[in-house]
């Protein structure tokens, strides 16, 4: 292991050299875990998170992270993390699919408990029938839970945003935890090019008493130390400090998109933004659009792509803006409920020129030619895809 | 911009995933790009198994597995006659104009697929690429080999060099991360070989024969017009 | 760390709720009071919304009158009654979530030990019968199996109280309550054995009917934990509403079920035993 040496967190994230490199998603989340001057991190298996969480014990035993052990299982990782991040260490997890469901009852409290932490997402099939492929279904659970919720499209993003979420996470003004999903295999068993800062140099080492709230440590007045406030004492006690409290945590929320600005250029990516038609993805299926509008180029097609980075807080206003002129809105997902569709629509004054689709699901893959032919519908072209099926 | 999106179709045992990474770091290594998915089901030898590549001298964004392939490479004969795929027909989602190498010692298409292929234009190659391996290198695990030789040697996408440097990488190197499987089948050819710089050199023979067969047999990536 | 914290600055104190000066000038931080003394001082558990002669209550009060290091514990409860009582104590308290506390103390401790190697930090997780031995499970035995060094102690009512009297893993066989409405089905689950099993070092089953012994195990358990690894005191705290036991009986009715499945039961490794034969051999040549 290198010796790191600790810089400046907006150095490190905005302007420290990158070197490129062609690595799994799954590496590239440990790649930012190793650059993150992480303390702690707890590991539950699960395809296809494991081998995100394999890496990291790999970064334990080579002195990277102070602490690290397997669980129990989901509900047992997800509270321990709790309970080390009150103790004001910084750490570290990845779960996928029916792990995330196991554990979210754990991590929906979070951010009421003002835990900073961050959590790896790597899509899965939540049962029944019982898949492994990444359908990302999973991510509709969270998004009711006051967690940051960034959706990387590439092996690029994992490790941008993994690295940002530790800086996010703790800033004071934020505090609650950030998770960072991708597709399971798409993105963490495939291989993509990553500029990545070099690794000799770490973010600097969280301050616990840098907060909006005390950690609990018997180190800082006052002594009767009560986060979690005895709410049950009266009815009309329950409702207001539960209310003001949830009120702060989803303010807290909305305060993270100061820093997606600042690290992350912004919520939204705009490709071709004089386009009649757009593509609106997030994860994975971004990268289908992204593709679906370099063909769509290719033949003369004015076609454009709005990715969302950031699916909490969600960039409504950032999404109106991007689609004021647009003539068709296509909302490819991996799932079938189409939780970004949804959103979208609910952004936008003119749901009406949303196509809810393509949809796959089950962690089947989105072919391209799905996208092109709703493409060729919206704007009337017809299709000249010859294959056998 | 030319994309090949490369569906390989093996069983359990033949190198299917490890031969995907090695066309990816091939291309890498030319400085060119490729993506790849490995399909992860239950992982058992004489099993189905399917890799994906996509590779191109341009980025390359799409991602999952390749559901309409330019390029269809059948690694073991049971993957048509026996069924043993996860894509059936083998060539289902094949486009136009695309190239099939099948890994057989006799014709093992019926009327029926052929009249399909036909229609699409395609590049049929047939070949005992487990008889090369078992030739040159002395064992039928190099039959991957073999067929990666027949890939870049028909589509010239990188040179010689830049294979021996991802075998190498895949052999020799620690960045790739195998299932405890796919060790446990590397330390089995080891002790055969004795060495893995030997283990190396003859896989690399069997790209290089590879190589030499595809230029003997004139394949190209055009289809030869009929009668030649 | 010690008594600094709780200390107010200069020319703050005036200003401070009565309360919280009582608790500095009066109270136990950085003191040893014998629990005997237990109503003569500023405790740390004062004021509780639980029944009247409820026992558990009692329980907690003693425990944490019992601490060797209050002003450098945490305490850990889940849902029921005994959180009620937990959570109003002057000492910092983590409310999780159902069944979590072996889990969070696991985390708490490392994450301590991460940031403080030098100094003491005592955690202990307090939780019922249902927190511990039914939802909380698998998190209370696999703390042990890690050896994750912390205190754990089951105020076993025998009944999940605080959701109205439910059948628990811990009522006795054959008892009628909610949920078995038919009379429970099978034993009480053996908690202290399974502790042993799983490599608690130090294991107590009691009826709270002898303060003096209270106070000495919860400060065993806790030193225990401390250095070498899980510590388990499992304590019967009857529910007199429940098990309908009169206000004025659950005296008689811990002496009765002393007698009867909760007699005194102190287990230790050999290790812990030496290290409490070293620490009282200091005490007497102090004396």
């Amino acid at each position: 292991m290198p010796e790191q040496k600790v810089v400046d967190t907006d150095y490190l994230l905005l302007e420290a050299p990158r070197e490129r490199k062609f690595i799994t998603g799954a590496q590239a989340m440990a790649e930012a875990v190793k650059r993150a001057n992480v303390d702690m991190a707890i590991a539950y298996p699960i395809t296809p998170q494991s081998e995100v969480m394999h890496l990291v014990g790999d970064l334990y035993a080579q002195g990277y992270l102070k602490d690290y052990y397997r669980a129990e299982e989901e509900y047992g990782t997800m509270s321990a993390i709790a309970g080390a991040s009150r103790a004001g260490v910084r750490v570290f997890t990845a779960t996928s699919g029916p792990g995330l469901l196991r554990g979210i009852e754990a991590i929906a409290s979070w951010p009421g408990h003002r835990v900073p932490a961050v959590l790896g997402v790597l899509t899965r099939v939540v049962n029944a029938p019982l898949s492994i492929q990444p359908d990302n279904i999973e991510l509709a659970y969270l998004l009711h839970s006051g967690i940051v919720l960034l959706h990387a499209e590439n092996q690029q993003d994992v490790f941008d945003m993994t690295l940002a979420a530790f800086a996010i996470s703790e800033m004071v003004d934020v505090y609650i935890p950030v998770a960072v999903a991708t597709e399971g295999f798409f993105v963490t068993h495939a291989k993509g090019y990553v500029e990545m800062t070099p690794e000799d140099m770490k973010l600097p080492a969280r301050d616990p008493y840098k907060a909006p709230v005390p950690v609990t440590d018997c180190e800082v007045p006052p002594a009767r130390i009560q986060r979690d406030a005895p709410v049950q004492k009266s009815n009309f006690m329950s409702y207001l400090i539960h209310a003001v409290w949830q009120q702060e945590v989803w303010a807290s929320n909305m305060r993270a998109m100061k820093y997606i600005n600042k690290y992350l250029g912004g919520p939204i990516e705009v490709v071709n933004p004089e386009a009649d038609v757009f593509v609106v993805a997030s994860g994975c299926a971004a990268a289908q659009g992204r593709e679906a509008v370099r063909y769509a180029q290719q033949e003369g097609l004015n076609v454009g792509l709005v990715k969302i980075k950031s699916i909490r807080p969600f960039p409504a206003k950032e999404v109106k803006e991007a689609l004021k002129n647009a003539k068709a809105v296509i909302i490819p997902e991996h799932n079938i409920e189409g939780w970004l569709s949804k959103e979208v629509k609910a952004a936008i004054p003119n749901s009406g020129i949303v196509t809810d689709g393509p949809r796959v699901y089950g962690g089947m893959t989105l072919p391209v030619e799905l996208i092109m032919e709703e493409i060729y519908k919206a704007l009337g072209v017809k299709g000249k895809q010859r294959v056998v099926i | 911009m030319k994309r090949y999106n490369i569906r390989i179709a093996g069983v359990g045992g033949q190198g299917v995933v490890t031969s995907a990474h090695i066309l990816g770091n091939a291309m890498s290594a030319a400085g060119k790009y490729a993506t790849l998915v490995p399909f992860f089901g239950s992982e058992k030898r004489m099993a189905p198994v399917e890799a994906y590549v996509r590779a191109s001298d341009a980025p390359i964004y799409e991602v999952g597995e390749v559901v309409y392939p330019n390029v269809i490479m059948i690694y073991h004969p049971q993957v048509i006659t026996h069924g043993k795929s996860y894509t059936m027909p083998f060539y289902s989602g094949l486009k136009e104009n695309g190239i099939v190498i099948i890994n057989t010692e006799v014709d093992i298409l019926t009327d029926e697929d052929k009249k399909v292929l036909e229609d699409l234009n395609t590049q049929v190659i047939m070949y005992n690429a487990t008889g090369l391996a078992l030739e040159i290198a002395g064992t039928e695990l190099a039959t991957n080999m073999a067929m990666i030789g027949f890939f870049f040697g028909i589509t010239k996408l990188v040179d010689f060099e830049h294979i021996e440097r991802a075998v190498k990488e895949r052999f020799l190197g620690n960045t790739f991360v195998a299932s405890g499987g796919t060790a446990s089948l590397d330390s089995a050819i080891e002790k055969k070989f004795k060495r893995k710089v030997e283990l190396l050199e003859k896989n690399m023979q069997v790209i290089r024969n590879a190589f030499k067969i595809v230029e003997e047999m004139g394949w190209t990536e055009e289809k030869q017009p009929a009668g030649t | 760390m010690g008594l600094k914290y709780i200390q107010p600055a200069p020319g703050f104190k005036e200003y401070l709720p009565k309360d919280y000066v009582d608790l500095i000038d009066f109270g136990p931080f950085g003191k040893e009071i014998d629990v005997q003394y237990m109503g003569q001082y500023k405790e740390i558990l004062e004021e509780h919304p639980m029944c009247a002669g409820c026992w558990m209550a009692y329980f907690v009060r003693v425990f944490y009158a019992a601490l060797p290091n209050p002003e450098d514990t945490i305490v850990l409860g889940t849902a029921g009654c005994a959180r009620l009582a937990l959570s109003q104590a002057a000492v910092p308290f983590i409310y999780g979530n159902y069944g979590d506390t072996n889990a969070v103390a696991s985390g708490l401790t490392r994450a301590l030990n991460l940031r403080f190697p030098d100094k003491t930090k005592d955690v202990v997780a307090i939780a019922g019968d249902g927190g511990l031995m039914d939802i909380g499970f698998s998190m209370t035995l696999h703390s042990w199996f890690r050896r994750e060094k912390f205190t754990t102690i089951m105020v076993d009512n025998e009944v999940y109280g605080n959701t109205g009297g439910q059948e628990s893993g811990m009522s006795p066989k054959g008892v009628q309550l909610k949920m078995a409405p038919k009379g429970k089905k099978f034993d009480k689950i053996p908690a202290t054995e399974l502790a042993k099993l799983a490599g608690c070092v130090y294991v107590v089953k009691l009826a709270p009917t002898n303060v003096k012994r209270m106070a000495k195990v919860i400060k065993r358990a806790v030193l225990a934990a401390r250095h070498f690894g899980p510590t388990f005191i499992h304590a019967y705290t009857s529910c007199n509403i429940e098990y309908s036991i009169p206000t004025e009986e659950v005296l008689k009715d811990a002496r009765e079920r002393e007698k009867k499945d909760f007699g005194f039961e102190e287990y230790m490794t050999d290790e812990v035993k030496e290290f409490f034969e070293e620490i009282e051999k200091k005490k007497e040549v102090k004396k």
